[in-house]
């Protein structure tokens, strides 16, 4: 038992313990440019999209599907929201009428997956596809930025004294989230159905209805986090969340390592994401050439996914 | 003599499979292998063929010691197998299945398909077999890929083939070639294990027969020396078991089927009725159709027909959640498959039907649940160190005490239990009896599978006897043995017996 110890600290508080690291290292390395207020400040704002994104993948995750659609349903947002708003229409409607279509889409996605049993890599695989001929269409292939009006940067820009919004908007994201998949039948039926599909089904949990909401729930976040690039950046390109798609599952899998139970979980998806963001910013400031950062962040992408499946199968 | 085992046995954490047995087999004999559920059938199989390690006694093969530490072993020796759940693979065609685990001849480094084919077509012909290579196995029919399994072991030196069940999915006409191709292998010289619960084909194949009964070895016998009756005695104790306790009066009749019949066929026409009060045993050899029955009713498996009637009622489109509205609960017999979620909390599983009921607005109501859980632990005596911890943390028997929670949360009227002491320890097993017994004494019906006959006569008022996917008599638990009926179960023609 005793010697089993360490291992199951590792196992427990591995990733965060390597989260605590990699801010030490960089701190020493540039104690003057990364270990500043400003500097954490800019990362939060920094991994502010990252993790919205990956708080919907952490859904679909939950109830053991895929969602590879997420990038470029948020692009289809961002892309959707910018037409709007040139169009004159009011902001609100900019933001919410996108959202709405994408929780339709989401829909789809849950249902076909649900009801025809068939696999979640490949519809969104192809739901993907459909969303970019999608987002060719509305475009015409063009970074839309004439004629977007001021306001619709608001979202992305504004701050709260020293505070970017985007960083209070994923506080409360993950707030929510954390409560949502924690404190909610809603989440404990996504979670019981992600452990064992057939148990859940036989104790009597609708497994299609959940999956269909989960999928909606995630293509919502997506499009949420795309019209949010759309606003930060003030234009629209049509493939703003292409680079979103990998980086979200890989802070999902880093996640899971957080949890005890090795399921993916909001918490766990803010570490990830941290982790990613800082791991990014500190080797930016460290001016090692984009390649170097590619390899270090695979990496530990990689190890982490092996780190959780260890910590899996000791158990099982 | 082929083979010879001297006093093989085999335990799992010290409980006996098979204890102390001599077996002997003749070379060119059609040898049938005969015994209850859990009698020790498949695991001989398994020790000859690899798949366990004989750790006592020993092996004789032609009179030479022997060890089989792997499969590869024992396909060494010719030792070929063919069991009821086919071992092809579905999208490969007859020459490639017959090649599985050979090595693929080749000409120039490319594989050479025609020397293929011929090396087959010779198999073939030699056991008078004729089947249409080109095709997949997915394209033949069951009785077809029957046949191209045997041609598979066929084609290498076999001495011995091991038929586990074989007939399971034939018809009469095309088990009636099996027969003529298993005696026209026998010509050859190839001996042959049958392994079966239909006595009539022991009878009709068989030069002698071996009888299993609890792990041993009960005797070999010449088939023509015996009657059915007596074979049945011989696989049966003959003790009748006296009921814990019975009840002879019922109350209204809760759950009532009329000819169920599933869409993939399993179950062909399931009838009976469930009273309130009763605990209603179902038994049925392996592949009857028990738990197909069980999963028909609770809404989990597709219907083609037949009907459900609760208090009376029709109740057309079943689903689990419907069930469990309508006061329905099953206990399914694949614990870690379709029971237990192992990576959440006991806590979360025992919640897992009844979570509804906690929340308010869908806001779990933790301490409500909480409490409502602790009540199930404490009244189950579910042992563990926190309901938080995980589920596969605990013991089989603390897993299944915690899936009656979870169904004991929903007040259930109906409990459809399949095997619900399988695997469990001796305590637990009586503390699930006694649970039952309660629950039905307090106004609710239990439908219980189980394959164990003796526990059956232990536990039920009635009996239900299940044969190939049909419900055929239902008994008074009464001075009924296990010999009446096992004798029932392989009985051919239907009957219906109201004794």
């Amino acid at each position: 038992m005793n010697r089993l110890a360490p291992r199951k600290i590792l196992q427990s508080y591995g990733t965060i313990l390597a989260l605590v690291v990699i801010v030490l290292v960089f701190s020493l390395a540039r104690p003057d440019k990364f270990c500043t207020l400003t500097n954490f400040i800019n990362i939060t704002r920094q991994i502010s999209l990252l993790v919205m994104i990956s708080l919907g993948t952490t859904l679909v995750m939950s109830v053991n599907e895929f969602d590879l659609s997420v990038g470029s349903m948020a692009s289809l947002g961002g892309v959707m929201a910018a037409l709007l708003a040139v169009k004159g229409l009011p902001m609100t409607v900019c933001f919410a009428l996108p959202a709405v279509i994408s929780f339709f889409i989401g829909l789809l996605n849950g249902w076909i997956v649900a009801r025809f049993r068939v696999l979640s890599f490949i519809t969104t695989l192809g739901m993907s596809t459909v969303l970019s001929g999608v987002i060719y269409q509305l475009s015409g292939g063009a970074t839309i930025f004439e004629g977007i009006p001021k306001s619709f940067s608001f979202l992305g820009t504004a701050k709260l004294g020293r505070i970017p919004l985007l960083s209070i908007l994923m506080v409360a994201f993950v707030v929510l989230f954390w409560f949502l998949l924690e404190h909610t039948t809603l989440g404990r039926k996504f979670y019981a159905i992600g452990g064992n599909e057939e148990t859940a089904k036989i104790a009597g949990i609708r497994v299609r209805k959940y999956k269909t909401i989960a999928f909606a729930l995630c293509a919502v976040m997506a499009c949420v986090t795309g019209m949010l690039i759309a606003s930060r950046v003030g234009s629209a390109n049509t493939t703003a969340g292409d680079g979103y798609f990998l980086q979200s599952y890989a802070a999902v899998f880093i996640g899971c390592t957080v949890s005890r139970k090795g399921i993916p979980n909001a918490a766990g998806t803010l570490v990830g994401a941290a982790i990613l963001g800082i791991l990014a910013n500190g080797l930016t400031i460290l001016q090692m050439p984009s390649y170097m950062q590619n390899i270090i962040t695979g990496g530990i992408i990689i190890l982490a996914v092996i780190a959780q499946r260890a910590g899996h199968g000791d158990a099982a | 003599m082929l083979l010879q085992t001297e006093h093989v046995s085999k335990e799992f954490n010290g409980i006996y499979a098979l204890r102390d047995i001599n077996f002997q087999l003749d070379a060119g004999e059609i040898h049938g292998l005969v015994g209850e559920n859990g009698a020790g059938k498949s695991t001989l199989i398994k020790l000859l063929t690899g798949v366990y390690q004989l750790r006592e006694g020993r092996l004789l093969w032609n009179g030479q010691p022997a060890t089989i530490s792997s499969p590869a072993d024992s396909r060494a020796l010719g030792i070929r197998v063919i069991h009821q759940d086919r071992t092809l693979i579905l999208t490969f065609n007859g020459i490639e299945n017959c090649f599985l685990g050979l090595e693929y001849p080749t000409r120039l480094g490319r594989v050479d398909w025609g020397a293929m084919e011929r090396r087959v077509r010779q198999t073939m012909e030699g056991l008078g077999i004729d089947l249409d290579l080109k095709k997949t196995a997915a394209e033949l029919s069951p009785p077809q890929r029957t046949e191209l399994e045997i041609v598979r072991a066929m084609m290498t030196d076999c001495r011995l083939l091991i038929l586990d069940e074989p007939t399971a999915s034939l018809t009469d006409q095309e088990t009636d070639r099996l027969f003529r191709l298993l005696r026209n292998l026998r010509e050859k010289g190839t001996s042959i294990l049958y392994v079966t619960h239909r006595l009539d084909e022991i009878f009709l194949l068989t030069d002698r027969v071996t009888v299993l009964r609890n792990g041993q070895l009960v005797e070999t016998v010449p088939t023509g020396s015996v009657t059915r009756e007596q074979l049945i005695a011989k696989m049966t104790e003959q003790t009748a078991v006296e009921p814990i306790c019975r009840r002879e009066s019922f109350g209204p009749v809760l759950l009532e089927a009329r000819n169920i019949a599933s869409r993939d066929g399993r179950v062909k026409q399931g009838s009976f009725s469930l009273r309130s009060g009763e605990i209603l045993g179902l038994f049925g050899l392996g592949g009857s159709g028990r738990t197909e029955l069980l999963e028909c009713i609770f809404g989990c498996r597709a219907i083609t027909g037949g009907t459900v009637l609760l208090d009376g009622k029709e109740c057309p489109g079943r689903t689990p959640e419907v069930s469990i509205r309508s006061g329905m609960v099953l206990i399914s017999e694949d614990r870690r498959g379709k029971a237990v979620i192992g990576n959440l909390s006991v806590r979360d599983n025992i919640l897992l039907s009844s979570i509804d009921t906690f929340s308010r607005r869908g806001v779990l109501q933790t301490k409500e649940g909480n409490g409502a859980v602790a009540k199930q632990i404490d009244a189950l005596h579910i042992k563990l160190a926190d309901p938080g911890q995980r589920m596969l943390e605990l013991s089989g028997g603390n897993q299944q005490k915690a899936v009656f929670a979870r169904a004991l949360m929903t007040s259930p009227r109906i409990f459809l239990c399949d095997e619900p002491t399988q695997a469990v320890d001796v305590g637990t097993r009586g503390e699930i009896h006694r649970l039952l017994r309660q629950k039905a004494d307090e106004g609710a019906g239990v439908l219980y599978v189980s394959s164990d006959l003796k526990e059956l006569l232990e536990v039920a008022d009635n009996i239900l006897i299940m044969v190939q996917g049909r419900t055929r008599s239902c008994w008074r638990n009464r001075d009924l043995t296990s010999q009446q009926v096992l004798a029932c179960c392989y009985e051919d023609q239907e009957k219906e017996v109201w004794p």
